[in-house]
């Protein structure tokens, strides 16, 4: 919302206060206030210039040649096309070196061979109204001409400061709507006197109330003023001015009165032509189904039956508190008005200027709950300042006022002690009592407080309970004179939040010593992202209104967000290792209240170039991935899971290369590493020259935090050296790596302190269905240090264990 | 034959000296003390000799010997010494060759700045908590004294949400503000906590708008808090993030979930008399806050003439940006490894 210091001014006396002062107090006290500019600040280099003769331009017949009188110097001669300049007025001139609106910089110019030295500018060229049908003849101010070579500005006396309000710290404050209010505010902050404004009817005739009916309770009050003899035209200039300030066009007397009213109030209201109204007069309805209307911006509209409407006849004429029907619109010629100023229903205007996405100056005052004893204030307001323009104006009918509605005044208690206490400052309670006054909330001492008066303009949603008191003392008091104080209490650390905890280990690893990176994505899942992991069979929760219709999901696992992400990293790099810990969410496992379950995943993704042909060994990103899952479980102080490919692979899951991970045999599965399955990594871009080896990795972290705690021990050091061994066996495809460990543990008798592998091996040299595995075995005994013939005695014995099991000792 | 001696110890002093290798010392110290070396010859000779020449032939092969161990040892030294000079010497040494590349591990900038303040907040004796990201409309507005058609829902651009099956009102959290009714069901007061986590605006995006954002909230219930309270803590916690004295000041903010509110200011860290950060003014918009509507206490079942107790929300998204210099939000959830990977 725009404020104009001018139009406050009207209110309030605002002398030694400059323009940043009244913002900086607003901002500290009411408001958030977004802008304070210089209305048009164009005008003070725009000046008055008298013209001294126009005489016909030699080679055009629609143009005129001037000689204007700037006050500087000889006589401007400025060529002008304007139909309606002449000698002896007043004009604005725009002299070379001005910069008009639009970024228009008058030049020295030839208009066809005569030069032109300015340029004498109609209302438009000023932004100051839309009238461009000739040059800006300049009224008289107290009946003298504006003198010569003054800046525009000064010589009309328009020079003002617009301050923006930030409409959402108004939200509460219905009665901020109009400058009247921020009068108020500012009254109460400078200590000074709200000047005293006439608000009550001029007489009335004495005619039978033009007939209004309310059927409808979203309408609490329905006010009609009739009015004879008002005759449109243009507004005076100062009228003009200031709603120019706060970015409202002048349009003609009687609209420009009515956003008058409404800006300087706070009620919207609306001027109809009466005698264009039925004779039945004004029904206040809610829409039929099917019923439409076209409204003032020429917008055809399909109405609810929710709609609130202002109806005559059979027509609907306004779509109450949002906007008039197109066919309401006053026309010059109107003489018989009937003005209304009503109130609404908040929630009913709302509803209806949202699904019509149609937000006016009227819908969102309306919405924030007015004073239902406003409209009759309102009415005098438009009445008597009507009536200084046009003294012959009449009301000749009595008020029609209908609808069910009380005085929301009201009288709140507040106690010094809490105002204290909830605030932190010790004010006196005549302090308290003094704020309360200066902002026309009246305390009347009683029993540890006051009970306080409060006003109908601020009873409406705004001041409710003895807290909101504690912030108007607060407010005004102004927070910064509030002392710091600390917070005391018994030290005592936090509980222990075991999640947090977990995560924050797992978090460490990887992005530590396991080298990933860790990645926070949307709780969007794209449609494509969805289909291209196999999961679009699932239930989603999905937004109604989502940012793009492709984009509605809230994901159920948090996977498919890392998949998306591979090819663009791929491309950047060979070796992609990223992890994700977020929620996913499942419908069909809803809580009683109805929401969603949400699992709490670690995710994983490990993409990397497939191993060239005869490199060294390497066992694949997929038994890479399990020890990096292995080891960040390790580090959260969990053992890490049994893993067993006995388990239905996920849809996404390469259907064979799936390991999923237990920490008991009937325990649920706590998650798996996997393959992606071929469709999918293609699917996700990674083929052609991408083509990668990914392995991915899901962790429930609920079964993780479920999970038994390893034990926080440590192995004593042996005593004796070791012996290290390597072995290479050579045994069936078919055969499982957990047999050959198996045998090497039996022959080692219980003296394997490791086993690690080194190398797989296929190749013609083993012949077609074989296969060697190469590990080191490290042999350590509790009670002597082993010798090479232990190392023999071992070979021998895994020689016969492997012969057992198909398998053989390669040598 | 003391004279063959002596040059014979002159021949071995004068190559061992320029011996090249420990390998040529050990076979200069062969050929005069081995088995069939010089000085064993000498000695092998001796029972040839007349007797009154035997003691003299013996030390004479004795001194012979001692003198070229000696001398071996002190060229070995020399040579050991030599090698360690020229490794000093280092010769081919590039001091600009670049080093490998690491590959190391980052975490998210939002997991950096969260933990900062976890753990600036948690020594203060607060407790870190979570909530959900699909959230009842109770808790995200009904609770929190926004009901059906409040105004103040016009200011949020909530995402609702379907979930089949489901009849309650569920939508994405629009602020993290739901946790503090969950806290107050969940704890026994008095208790101070935090909640970081998204939240979710339906925005149309650009690069200082995101549909999807990082906020933290903040919740004190206790007897007797008061707007003091709120201001030692709200400087506690900038001084925690910004590592230094921050000005606030206090204004009017208004959210329906607290009374009075606010918005706090922080004097800009990051300039003395106005830059882009604080467009000028030298004030940022940092914190809104309040003590807790009574109407909030009441719905998490606390009596309010009794408890009462301060809430805020800290942009955290906002803040990782100015920490890092982010320039453009969509950046932090976009995941761009050339993004992911400076942190």
């Amino acid at each position: 919302m725009f404020v104009s210091m001018k139009w406050l001014a009207r209110h309030v006396d605002l002398d030694g206060i400059t323009p940043e002062e009244l913002a900086d107090n607003l901002t500290l006290s009411t408001c958030e206030v977004e802008g304070l500019e210089p209305f048009a600040p164009h005008l003070s280099k725009v000046t008055v210039g008298h013209v001294l003769e126009r005489e016909q331009h030699p080679d055009a017949d629609k143009l005129g040649v001037c000689k204007v009188d700037v006050g500087a110097g000889e006589p401007l001669q400025i060529v002008c096309g304007a139909p309606n300049v002449g000698p002896g007025q007043r004009v604005a001139v725009a002299t070379v070196g001005t910069v008009l609106p639009g970024d228009f910089k008058i030049k020295k110019s030839k208009i066809r061979g005569v030069e032109s030295f300015g340029m004498i500018c109609s209302v438009r060229e000023l932004d100051l109204g839309d009238e461009h049908d000739g040059i800006w003849v300049l009224p008289e101010s107290d009946g003298a001409p504006a003198p010569i070579g003054a800046p525009l500005a000064e010589a009309l006396d328009m020079a003002d400061w617009v301050i923006e309000i930030d409409n959402k710290s108004l939200t509460h404050r219905p009665d901020l709507w109009g400058h009247r209010g921020i009068a108020r505010e500012v009254a109460a902050i400078f200590e000074r006197e709200l000047k005293p404004l006439d608000l009550s009817l001029p007489a009335l005739g004495g005619g039978a109330p033009f007939p209004v009916a309310v059927e409808d309770a979203a309408c609490t009050r329905y006010l009609g003023l009739a009015i004879d003899g008002a005759r449109n035209g243009m507004a005076p200039d100062w009228m003009r001015a200031l709603l120019l300030a706060v970015g409202q066009r002048p349009i003609d007397l009687l609209v420009d009165l009515s956003n008058f009213v409404m800006l300087d109030l706070g009620q919207p209201n609306h001027a109809f032509d009466r005698g264009a109204l039925d004779e039945g007069g004004i029904v206040v309805r809610k829409a039929k189904a099917g019923e439409s209307m076209t409204t003032l911006d020429g917008e055809a509209r399909r109405l609810e039956e929710t709609d609130l409407l202002i109806t005559s006849g059979d027509a609907a004429v306004a779509l109450a508190g949002i906007m008039g029907g197109e066919g309401s619109k006053v026309q010059a010629s109107t003489g018989q008005l009937l003005l209304e100023c009503a109130t609404f229903d908040p929630t009913t205007v709302r509803r209806t200027s949202s699904r019509l996405a149609l937000r006016t100056d009227s819908s969102s005052r309306f919405e924030k709950t007015l004073d239902p004893t406003l409209p009759a204030l309102a009415a005098a307001h438009f009445a008597r300042l009507l009536q200084e323009l046009q003294p012959d104006v009449t009301f000749p009918l009595v008020l029609s006022d209908a609808g069910e509605w009380s005085d929301p005044a009201t009288s709140i208690h507040v106690r010094t002690d809490v105002v204290r206490r909830d605030l932190g400052v010790d004010l006196d309670d005549a302090v308290i009592e003094g704020i309360l006054g200066r902002l026309e909330l009246t305390p009347t001492a009683a029993s540890g407080g006051f009970d306080v008066a409060i006003p109908s303009a601020r009873a409406t949603k705004d001041l409710e309970i003895e807290r909101d008191l504690v912030e108007e003392i607060g407010r005004i008091h102004r927070y910064g004179s509030v002392p710091e104080a600390p917070l005391v209490a018994a030290i005592e650390p936090p509980p222990f939040e075991p999640r947090r905890a977990l995560v924050r280990a797992l978090e460490d690893r990887l992005s530590g010593a396991s080298g990933f990176h860790q990645v926070i994505s949307y709780s969007f899942q794209a449609d494509a992202t969805v289909a291209a992991a196999k999961g679009a069979d699932g239930a989603f929760v999905a937004a109604r209104n989502p940012v793009a219709p492709d984009q509605a999901r809230i994901r159920r696992d948090v996977l498919p967000s890392l998949l998306a992400l591979l090819e663009p990293a791929r491309r950047q790099r060979a070796e992609v290792q990223i992890y994700e810990i977020g929620k996913g969410y499942r419908p069909e496992d809803a809580g009683e209240d109805g929401a969603p379950r949400e699992v709490h995943q670690l995710a994983l993704a490990l993409a990397r170039p497939r191993p060239a042909e005869g490199a060294r060994f390497d066992a694949g990103a997929l038994f890479h991935l399990r020890a990096v899952v292995d080891d960040a479980i390790a580090a959260a102080g969990v053992p890490a899971p049994c893993w067993s490919a006995d388990a239905a692979p996920a849809a996404l899951s390469h259907p064979k290369k799936q390991l999923t991970g237990r920490w008991s045999e009937d325990g649920a599965p706590a998650g798996f590493v996997s393959d992606l399955d071929p469709e999918v990594r293609v699917a996700f871009g990674l083929s052609g020259e991408l083509d990668s080896d990914v392995a991915v990795a899901v962790i429930d972290l609920d079964a993780l935090l479920a999970a038994p705690p390893a034990a926080a021990a440590y192995s004593p050091l042996a005593k004796y050296p070791s012996v290290k061994v390597d072995v290479a066996c050579e045994a069936p495809a078919e055969l499982p790596a957990a047999e050959l460990h198996a045998a090497i543990d039996q022959a080692a008798k219980g003296a394997a302190v490791d086993i690690e592998l080194f190398d797989v091996f296929r190749g013609e040299a083993l012949g077609e269905g074989r296969k060697s595995l190469a590990y080191h075995v490290t042999l350590q005994s509790v009670n002597k240090t082993l010798t090479d013939k232990d190392a023999q005695k071992f070979l021998g014995r895994l020689e016969r264990v492997l012969e057992q099991r198909g398998a053989a000792l390669r040598k | 034959m003391t004279q063959g001696i002596d040059a014979r110890l002159e021949d071995a002093q004068t190559r061992i000296a320029s011996a090249a290798s420990t390998e040529d010392l050990r076979a200069i110290e062969r050929e005069f003390t081995g088995k069939d070396g010089v000085v064993a010859s000498m000695l092998a000779a001796i029972p040839t000799l007349p007797p009154e020449e035997r003691r003299d032939a013996g030390q004479s092969a004795n001194r012979l010997k001692t003198a070229v161990l000696e001398a071996v040892a002190t060229r070995e030294a020399e040579l050991a010494d030599a090698a360690l000079d020229a490794e000093r010497e280092a010769d081919g040494f590039d001091s600009t060759l670049p080093p490998p590349r690491l590959h190391r591990g980052t975490l998210h900038p939002v997991t950096r700045v969260t933990r900062e303040l976890e753990d600036l907040f948690t020594s203060m004796g607060y407790r870190v908590l979570d909530g959900p990201e699909v959230e009842l409309d109770e808790y995200n507005f009904e609770k929190l004294n926004i009901p059906a058609d409040h105004p103040a829902r016009d200011t949020q651009d909530t995402f609702y949400c379907d979930s089949p099956g489901s009849k309650a009102t569920l939508l994405l959290r629009t602020h993290t503000s739901p946790v503090q009714v969950r806290a107050m069901e969940r704890l026994e007061p008095p208790f101070r906590a935090i909640v970081p986590g998204k939240v979710f605006r339906q925005e149309t995006t650009d690069a200082s708008h995101e549909h999807t954002f990082h906020q933290m909230e903040g919740l004190v219930i206790d007897k007797d808090v008061s707007v003091g309270h709120l201001i030692g803590a709200m400087k506690t916690l900038l001084r925690g993030i910004f590592k230094k004295d921050i000005e606030v000041r206090l204004r009017p903010g208004y959210f329906p979930f607290v009374e009075p509110g606010f918005e706090l200011d922080a004097r800009c860290p990051f300039c003395e008399d106005g830059c882009s950060v604080c467009k000028q003014t030298t004030w940022i918009e940092l914190l809104p806050c309040g003590l807790v509507h009574p109407n909030v206490l009441e719905a998490g079942g606390l009596d309010p003439e009794e408890w009462g107790g301060f809430a805020f929300g800290l942009g955290l998204s906002r803040l990782v940006m100015l920490r890092y210099g982010i320039d453009d939000v969509r950046h932090l959830l976009g995941g761009d490894m050339r993004f992911l990977s400076q942190f």
